[in-house]
Parts: structure tokens; sequence; C-alpha cells
């Protein structure tokens, strides 16, 4: 049974990302971290616009705040979300990695590090390599690992550094990846 | 991306090195982030792992300093966040200069000079940097000297400027500086923080300045875990004058402190609490 889902995502990502969204179950029964990269000043609008079609509560959540089942949570505009022990959002406004805050390896392998395991990490379309590492932490520590299949992203750079760098247990297509979520600890 | 990873039984191990050498306590810092410094520090000095670290520690009492410098993340932008410097300059400011003989401000970010350069400047654009009195708190020596030293890294500029033009500031970024902003470290002008007051902290905020009309401490408790968040902002609280105002990052908060009844908020927003008379 995992404990988590974490998506990291970055230029044409945001269609999937709303198809997901709008596709899960309304009790859907693990936590969804989501590390997306987002205009660093612009604060606000984003949870809005994400959450119009989403059949789950989005949230940016402050730092500490207690991470629940049924919920998705975005990192928020210029700062790091890490994963604390506890079960807890840890935000940083340490330096930009991969020119990244929010950076998606460090999202994914603070999850990998508390989840282990019981993690699912999925990287979807995107402009950088940021997430590669993190996807491989995930798998390292024993986690499923997804990547949307780069001939049906808009921008294949991160999906494809991905897959450089970690042998992956799916590579998916949006429609798959759908699926996969609506039957997970089923 | 880093390659090497500290475990949790060996970040244990140097915390307890820095409180029996040193007497800091970073006991309380959340864990996941003061790991990652940990990480960044063994590898940026050369040494091999943790137990590198803590021999370096143990035997060199000029490093701890660097050390210092190194745990907490920079500040990397100035007017982080510009509808606060907007709130700043428009309101709060020319509040507490009014209601009061020469208030004092306190800047709680312990880390780099960013928040206070910012600050000076909006005081310098209303007229009001000599009406007031600045403590800026730090932990290292080192970062004491480089906030003094007022280098930007070029780097910076386009964030900075792209700020600055967002708090609808009177005049240029490039006014406040004054060497050019080519390739090399570029200066704020120094006359900005000439009448600063630097006053050094330790690990946990044991001592803050007292008698504070405006605390500025953004982005400083989120590398506490909940137990220090806690006595932090309520050794913070004591400080700050009934009337006096609190900021906060924008995703921290009072809520689930025991500060928080002292306390009304004023801008949810940008996290300003005031805090109740009497």
């Amino acid at each position: 049974m995992y404990k988590a889902v974490i998506i990291g995502g970055s230029a044409g990502s945001f269609q999937i990302i709303i198809r997901i969204l709008s596709s899960l179950p309304a009790n859907f029964p693990l936590p969804l971290l989501l590390c997306l990269h987002r205009l660093k000043h612009v604060r606000s609008g984003f949870v809005e616009a994400l959450s119009i079609k989403s059949t789950i509560p989005i949230i940016e959540p402050d730092d500490k705040e207690q991470i629940k089942p049924g919920r998705a949570y975005l990192a928020p505009a210029n700062y790091h979300m890490f994963i604390e022990l506890g079960n807890r959002i840890a935000l940083s406004t340490e330096e930009s990695v991969n020119h990244s805050r929010p950076s998606i390896d460090l999202s994914f392998i603070t999850a990998a590090q508390v989840y282990r395991e019981k993690l699912v990490g999925i990287i979807l379309s995107g402009a950088n390599k940021d997430g590669a590492y993190g996807l491989k932490k995930v798998n390292d520590f024993g986690g499923v690992t997804i990547v949307q299949d780069p001939n049906e992203c808009q921008v294949k750079t991160m999906t494809e550094s991905a897959l450089k760098m970690t042998k992956v247990h799916h590579v998916f297509s949006p429609a798959e990846i759908v699926r996969f979520l609506q039957k997970i600890n089923k | 991306m880093l390659p090497y990873e500290i475990g949790i039984v060996e970040t244990r191990n140097v915390i307890k090195t820095i409180l029996d050498t040193y007497g800091y306590d970073f006991g309380d810092y959340a864990l996941t982030s003061f790991k990652r410094r940990l990480e960044n520090i063994i590898i940026t000095n050369g040494l091999k792992d943790a137990e590198g670290l803590i021999a370096r520690l143990e035997n060199n009492k000029g490093f701890f300093d660097t050390f210092l410098k190194d745990v907490n993340p920079e500040t990397t932008e100035m007017f982080r966040d510009p509808p606060l410097w907007r709130d700043l300059r428009d309101d709060i400011l020319p509040e507490i200069v009014r209601s009061s003989g020469k208030p004092k401000i306190w800047i709680g970010a312990i880390d780099s000079g960013e928040e206070l350069y910012s600050l000076c400047i909006i005081l310098k654009e209303i007229d009001m940097l000599d009406k007031v009195s600045i403590f800026s708190s730090y932990l290292s020596e080192e970062t004491v000297k480089k906030i003094k030293s007022c280098k930007i890294d070029p780097r910076q500029h386009e964030a900075n400027d792209a700020n600055y033009q967002r708090c609808s500031g009177i005049k240029r970024y490039a006014d406040y500086f004054s060497s050019g902003m080519g390739n090399g470290a570029s200066t704020i002008n120094a006359e900005l923080i000439e009448n600063v007051t630097f006053v050094k902290q330790d690990a946990i905020f044991s001592n803050p300045p007292g008698s504070i009309r405006l605390a500025l401490f953004r982005n400083q408790t989120i590398y506490f875990n909940q137990i220090l968040q806690d006595q932090v902002l309520n050794r913070i609280q004591e400080v700050i004058l009934p009337g006096g105002y609190l900021v906060l990052g924008i995703k921290e908060s009072l809520e689930n402190t025991i500060a928080n009844n002292k306390f009304t908020v004023k801008n949810n927003a940008e996290k300003i609490y005031r805090k109740k008379a009497g």
C-alpha cells in the first residue's frame, strides 16, 4: 500500500495536471504532492486555476502543515517544498536548484527519504532536467517511478533527462497515468 | 546535486558536538533543511563526511564562524514579496514614526543583508531613515562583515530590480548603488546602513533586543521545528511593544503558537501582526 504520490512538472504539464486532478475519485486515498515550476513573483491564481476542475481540495501549504490523504499540496511560489519526518510540509527559501524554486529534485528527494518504498513518483512534460535526480532517489529508496511518454510531451527535456538517469517502472501516456492513479491502493 | 547524504544519527552527532563545544543549540532546527545545510557545508569545505565535519568543529574554533555563516540559507532577493514593502512604506512605517519618538525596528534575518538593505531603501524614499533606529541581528561575524561591505552578487540584480519595480519605488534600483552595475560585485550605498546597530544572536534567539515597534522576522521560523517556532516567537513577542508590529514570511503563521493571543492580524496575506495593547 502506497503512502503518497508526488508529481513534478514544468512547461507543458498544466493540461495533464488538470486532467489528473479532474479524474481522481473524490475519496482519493493518498496525499498528492505537486511540485510544478511556476513564476516566482506570482503568488496567487495557480491554486484557483487548478481547483476549478479538481475533485480533491488543493492546498498551498503553510510551513509545517500536516499532510493528509485526499488532498493535493502544491509547492508555493518562490519556496522549496520539503517533506519532513512526521508527515509534515517544510518550506525553504534556500538558493534555487536547477534554476528552480520550487525545485522538483528537492521535493522528490525529501519525499523519498520519508515515504521510501511507499512512494509513487511521476515526472511530466518540462523544459529542464529538474526532477531527474529526484526520481532516481525515489527509485533508490524502492518507490515506484513513472515518466510521461516523451513522445506525448509538449516539451521532452524533463522526461528524457529522467529516463536517462533511471530505469523507471513505467513510461505512461496521460491516460495510463490517470488509470494508474484511479486504481491505486485498491 | 549533492553526491553526499548525511544520516539522522550523524546529524544528531553534529548537533551534540556543537552544543558541547560552543553552547549553540541546533537540536530543534527542522531536520530536513538542517541536514541539507550540513551536507552543503561538508561538500563546500572539502570534508569527507559527518565525522570530518565533527573533527573540524572540534579542532578549529575559527571554522565555527564559517559554519554559522553557512548553516542558515541566505535570503537571496531584495524586496521579496513587493506588496509587503509597499505596505510598510505607505502605512506601517509612517505610522510608527508618527506615534513614537524614534521607533526601534528589528531585522531578525540572521543570514544576509537583503532585508536590511530593502528596509533602508524604503525608509530613505519616505525620508524617514534618520527617524528610526534599526537593529539587525546576525549569527556569524563573517556574515556581518559581508553585510557591511554592501556588496550584491550581480546575478541577483535582475530579481531585485523586478521586485523593486513591483513595489513602485520612486527612483530606480540602480540609483542605490555607489558603483556601476557591471560584472563585478556591485556596492549598495554604504550610508544607507551607517546607523544600523548589529546585534549578535545565538541559534535560538535567546536575546532579541527590547522595546521593538516593528520586527521583521520573515522566513526564519521555517528552519525550526514547531517546538522551537513556539519558543522563539514567544521570546520575540515579549520584546515587541504594545501596538507594535511583527511581520512573518507569507507561509509562516502565529496560528497554533502560544504567542498568537497577544496579537491581532493586520494583514493576513503579508502576515503582518499587531500586538494588542496591555
